[in-house]
């Protein structure tokens, strides 16, 4: 199966933003932050079309989100701050505080899996399965 | 009732010219509010946290005392508790938390250790030459942003503060102002800026480096993708200026050099001080994040990351900050205030939250609440109740109370865990 490695960067959007104060339970939540934002040639690469499913991976783990696409370069794929990006974040923050929130290297592919829930996402922290 | 003049709490811009028109207990319109702030505003009501805690495995609803006692009891037990958050909250509700730290010999960190905390690193190391926001608006005619993107993150910065306001020396407005953006990707930002400048991820430090290099007129190469040509121009433009400001972003704290990127941003303002008028302000993210830092060095000397067990006050990130202590499986309780870290830290983090006593004081179901023991509802610092906080340059504003509240603020929920406590 085609992959595409990137360079992941997270970071706020206005639909974040806004969805977050409706409620982080509330639909409007995980279709604005459920999603990853890339080019569109990194998108036909790996065979995904807007609004796809799409797998993130890496070396701290995965998720499964919506593929939009955006004018970002090839190679950079964007996540906004959420749960979903927080499953492929690492926790080492080399002595400072700070984990590498930005710039962590991942693999994207395009997948039948199925977006997490909230609920779901809920589940996998507390270790119910 | 209309109330004129309300500060919005949501970010770091802290807008003081909010109009809010309340109608039957509830915010029915927000004039002036960004699309944040509106959503903040018009939602306050909906989604509301409840007292809960967990009973023979059960998450139960109870009153709101027992919900109290029950946390002072898992605080009392703890041997090793964590404090986090504070930075949606007002400075007497950061300040009792310290107190409460000190009184449990608790950790006690700020939502500053996974945004600004490299950048108080940095100045830690080096110093900051800073201005305030006002300053900007009436003087700036070079405004660089690096690694940020106000216009989805600080939507009312630039009209307020940045791009757009006319002010004592700078009459003609946008027209009188350079703006210069620097970032990986373009964004909504670069719609505003005259030069945009993409850099490439991860290597801010090396184009800071270059432009320090350009400054002290050495011969710079291309640097993180940005070609040599272009550095000298910006150079040119920062020594040229009467009055430069850099606002920067996540951009630099989240990314590999972290503190080294921003020092390299702080010596490159000190630096062109020798030419110009230069100065750098952070772009902090939550209402009163900036608050909590002052409250914390206030009252321990340290602006987060403190820890009480040897009963004075102990600094260190990294060790003592949140994410670590956690990641770590250190702490055996948590009391999380006026923030989310299961919706912002890495899920290695939160996992450790869901497996000991958490206890959350929040207005809303936060995704934390749902992995907490108990939780505390609490009044919302700004529209339920009154308090200071302070702007992302360091100006304190007075919140006020619009709308009354079933629940408690957080300095009175706190004043009632240290009673208890105590006892």
């Amino acid at each position: 199966m085609n992959y595409m490695k990137v360079i992941l960067i997270s970071g706020r959007t206005v639909k974040q933003g806004t969805s977050l104060e409706m409620g982080k339970t509330s639909e409007e939540y995980s279709n604005n932050v459920a999603v990853i934002m890339m080019n569109e040639n990194d998108m036909k690469k790996i065979g995904a079309k807007e609004d796809e499913h799409v797998e993130v991976r890496t070396k701290f783990g995965s998720a499964v989100v919506r593929c939009k696409e955006s004018r970002i370069d090839r190679g950079i794929a964007f996540m906004p701050y959420g749960p979903w990006v927080n499953m492929v974040i690492g926790a080492d923050t080399q002595g400072t505080g700070m984990p590498n929130s930005k710039g962590v290297e991942a693999k994207i592919l395009a997948t039948d899996k199925d977006v997490s829930t909230i609920a779901n996402v809920i589940k996998w922290i507390k270790g119910i399965k | 009732m209309i109330y004129k003049n309300i500060v919005c709490t949501l970010c770091g811009c802290l807008c003081d010219d909010i109009e809010v028109v309340t109608e039957g207990g509830r915010v029915a319109d927000a004039k002036n509010a960004c699309e944040f702030s509106k959503s903040k505003f018009l939602n306050h009501a909906k989604n509301r946290a409840k007292p809960i805690i967990k009973k023979n495995g059960e998450l139960v609803e109870v009153p709101i005392e027992e919900a109290l006692d029950e946390a002072a009891e898992v605080l009392k037990k703890a041997d090793f508790p964590l404090i986090y958050g504070l930075s949606s909250t007002e400075t007497d509700a950061q300040r009792l938390a310290v107190e409460l730290a000190e009184l449990i010999g608790a950790s006690i960190d700020n939502t500053t250790s996974v945004c600004h905390g490299p950048t108080i690193l940095a100045t830690q190391d080096c110093g900051a030459a800073k201005c305030t926001l006002g300053e900007v608006k009436n003087r700036a005619d070079l405004v660089i942003f690096w690694g940020c993107n106000p216009a989805e993150a600080h939507i009312r910065h630039a009209t307020r503060y940045s791009i757009t306001p006319r002010g004592l020396y700078t009459e003609s407005g946008k027209r009188g102002r350079e703006i210069v953006y620097m970032d990986v990707r373009e964004t909504k930002t670069s719609k505003m800026a005259d030069i945009f400048v993409k850099v490439k991820p991860g290597q801010d430090y090396e184009l800071l480096s270059a432009f320090r290099a350009a400054v002290k007129g050495y011969d710079v190469g291309d640097a993180a993708g940005v070609p040599s040509e272009t550095i000298k121009r910006l150079v040119d433009k920062m020594k040229s200026c009467k009055f430069g400001v850099i606002f920067f972003g996540l951009g630099l704290t989240m990314t590999g050099g972290r503190h080294m990127s921003i020092n390299a941003a702080l010596r490159l303002v000190r630096d062109l001080n020798d030419h110009t008028k230069f100065t750098i302000i952070p772009m902090r993210g939550h209402g009163n994040v900036s608050g909590s830092n002052d409250v914390m060095t206030w009252c321990t000397g340290y602006p987060y990351a403190v820890n009480f067990s040897k009963g004075y006050p102990v600094y260190n990130p990294g060790e003592f900050s949140a994410v670590d202590i956690l990641a770590r499986g250190e702490c055996d309780a948590a009391l999380i205030i006026a923030s989310d870290p299961v919706a912002h830290f890495p899920a290695e983090a939160s996992k450790h939250l869901a497996r000991i006593p958490t206890i959350v004081i929040d207005p809303k179901v936060s995704l934390t609440s749902l992995i907490a023991k108990i939780v505390i509802p609490s009044a919302m610092a700004g529209i339920e109740c009154d308090g200071t906080a302070y702007r992302m340059d360091g100006i304190p504003l007075r919140l006020s109370k619009v709308i009354d509240s079933e629940f408690l603020p957080d300095r009175e929920i706190l004043k009632k865990i240290i009673e208890k406590v105590k006892a």
